[in-house]
């Protein structure tokens, strides 16, 4: 059975096709940072303006490479929220009128969800229960999963999300959008205990809070670039990279921002782990593209035996892949939505 | 223009001050915050849907999404213009319609609006220190005031 995920949540417009829930035919993203890039940032009538112009190609492109005509699919699946509304209204329309005209079913699915059973796409897959850790630029959020549509939120972030501190922290520095990659790459050229950043892992629950590290890191760089009494040492050009001619200062603070997320993201995902006494975490978001989350994950997985299920980092960012896996259990189940759908900017799991 | 000043030494006083402007909102209100990143404006809006009887731990940033809204009585409209940078895109997303609406709208990044009507709430954020931030009030009515 053939379901075509369309997802236009944020920045990316991006179609799937996907059998069975479980196999990618095809998995289109058109990665728009190109264009955010000279904004330093989303720009979100430039998004919606840019989802417009881009679904049919990008819709096209996917059931070309699927081989597939509009004829074989059994459901499409649009993402309904949560987003930048007037991107999610592009995905919803189009998915509507192409079902109306095709008299085909269609499918709302949760962007959250789609980061769950993201999962499910690659082998080996988890079994339920899990945990399912969600760190995006949008969303910092911890699930126990025990099924389809059998969510739990054990935490999610009071602030800031993982990702957007990243992006936050990256302009500070004077670094290019989006934060994560080039926060990483210098984070490896830098000393992750240079600085002390404080933890925030708020011990009394599972839930996040980012934005004051965001504010540690502003501070931190106010007194050094007082002490050396000149702004110099802020003003680099990621533009260089890889040549690496960034000060030895900006190497410090992004390994050492880098070392205070991580830690705390693994931290409170021991801490469910053992709240829950689940034996599998999967990981997803685009924060999970991250090289030192990804790999101090896995290590603590080998420590507590638990598995860890990490996608591979093009279904760990958004994609519509995702929205086809989990409309697959919609349509199993017979859950379809009307004409009447309407996306929604804010939509908790 | 009457201005009130605060001194806030804390996060928590932040909230608090947040929380006392916040009990005197009504509909129709429209509150412009001013400050850079790490100022405080997103810890104040917690402080004033904790007026409105929103969970202060319910109020994350609105960058991403740009706008928030909590449906009570009286609407709160939670805006973020952190990402927007063209009057264009202002106009685009509608923020007017929530301005104009029967909600309580706040705006963080205020900036990025180049004009706004005088009978709009204004405040600014310093940062002195780590920790202390000056809060300048303006645009309130003198009765408000008393009550502050």
């Amino acid at each position: 059975m053939l379901i075509l995920g369309i997802d236009t949540s944020c920045d990316d417009t991006a179609a799937s096709v996907v059998e069975d829930g479980t196999r990618i035919i095809s998995n289109i993203v058109s990665s728009q940072t190109d264009i955010h890039k000279k904004y330093g940032g989303i720009v979100p009538e430039l998004a919606s303006r840019r989802h417009i112009e881009m679904i049919w190609p990008i819709v096209d492109e996917a059931l070309k490479t699927a081989g597939a005509k509009l004829e074989d699919l059994s459901a499409i699946a649009v993402c309904h929220g949560p987003g930048l509304i007037g991107s999610l209204l592009v995905g919803c329309s189009f998915a509507k009128a192409l079902c109306f005209s095709k008299n085909m079913p269609l499918i709302a699915v949760n962007h959250l969800e789609g980061h769950v059973f993201s999962c499910f796409l690659e082998e080996p897959r988890p079994n339920f229960p899990f945990l399912s850790l969600i760190a995006s630029g949008g969303h910092t959020s911890l699930y126990r999963v025990d099924g389809f549509r059998r969510y739990k939120e054990l935490g999610r972030t009071r602030d800031d999300a993982a990702g957007e501190a990243y992006d936050k922290v990256a302009k500070l520095l004077g670094l290019s959008y989006p934060g994560g990659p080039v926060i990483d790459k210098l984070a490896e050229q830098g000393n992750p205990k240079a600085i002390d950043f404080s933890r925030p892992y708020l011990p009394e629950s599972l839930d996040f809070s980012f934005s004051g590290l965001k504010t540690a890191v502003l501070h931190y760089l106010r007194a050094e670039v007082q002490k050396s009494k000149s702004a110099e040492v802020v003003e680099i050009k990621t533009s260089e990279l890889p040549d690496y001619c960034t000060s030895a200062l900006v190497k410090d603070i992004a390994a050492s921002f880098q070392a205070c997320i991580v830690d705390v993201l693994v931290r409170k995902t021991e801490w469910a782990i053992r709240k829950e006494g689940v034996r599998s975490v999967t990981l997803s978001g685009g924060v999970s593209a991250n090289s030192e989350l990804r790999k101090r994950i896995k290590e603590m997985g080998e420590e507590r035996s638990v598995e860890v299920f990490m996608p591979s980092i093009q279904l760990c960012t958004d994609n519509a892949a995702m929205i086809a896996a989990a409309g697959y259990h919609y349509f199993l189940s017979g859950n379809f939505a009307g004409m009447d759908l309407n996306p929604k900017a804010y939509l908790p799991l | 223009m009457k201005q009130f000043k605060f001194l806030s030494r804390s996060v928590d006083e932040t909230k608090i001050i947040g929380f006392n402007l916040g009990k005197l909102l009504r509909s129709g209100n429209v509150v412009c915050l001013y400050g850079e990143m790490g100022a405080g404006k997103t810890t104040f809006v917690k402080g004033i849907a904790q007026a409105m009887d929103i969970p202060e731990e319910d109020v994350a940033s609105a960058s991403f999404t740009i706008v928030v809204e909590y449906n009570i009585d009286v609407p709160l409209y939670h805006i973020d213009l952190y990402r927007i940078d063209r009057d264009a895109d202002i106009d685009e997303i509608g923020i007017w319609d929530y301005i104009y609406g029967e909600g309580i709208t706040v705006i963080e990044w205020a900036e990025r609006l180049n004009k706004i009507p005088d009978d709009f709430i204004r405040v600014k954020f310093d940062i002195i220190d780590e920790y202390t931030r000056d809060i300048t009030i303006e645009g309130m009515d003198e009765k408000s005031w008393n009550y502050m």
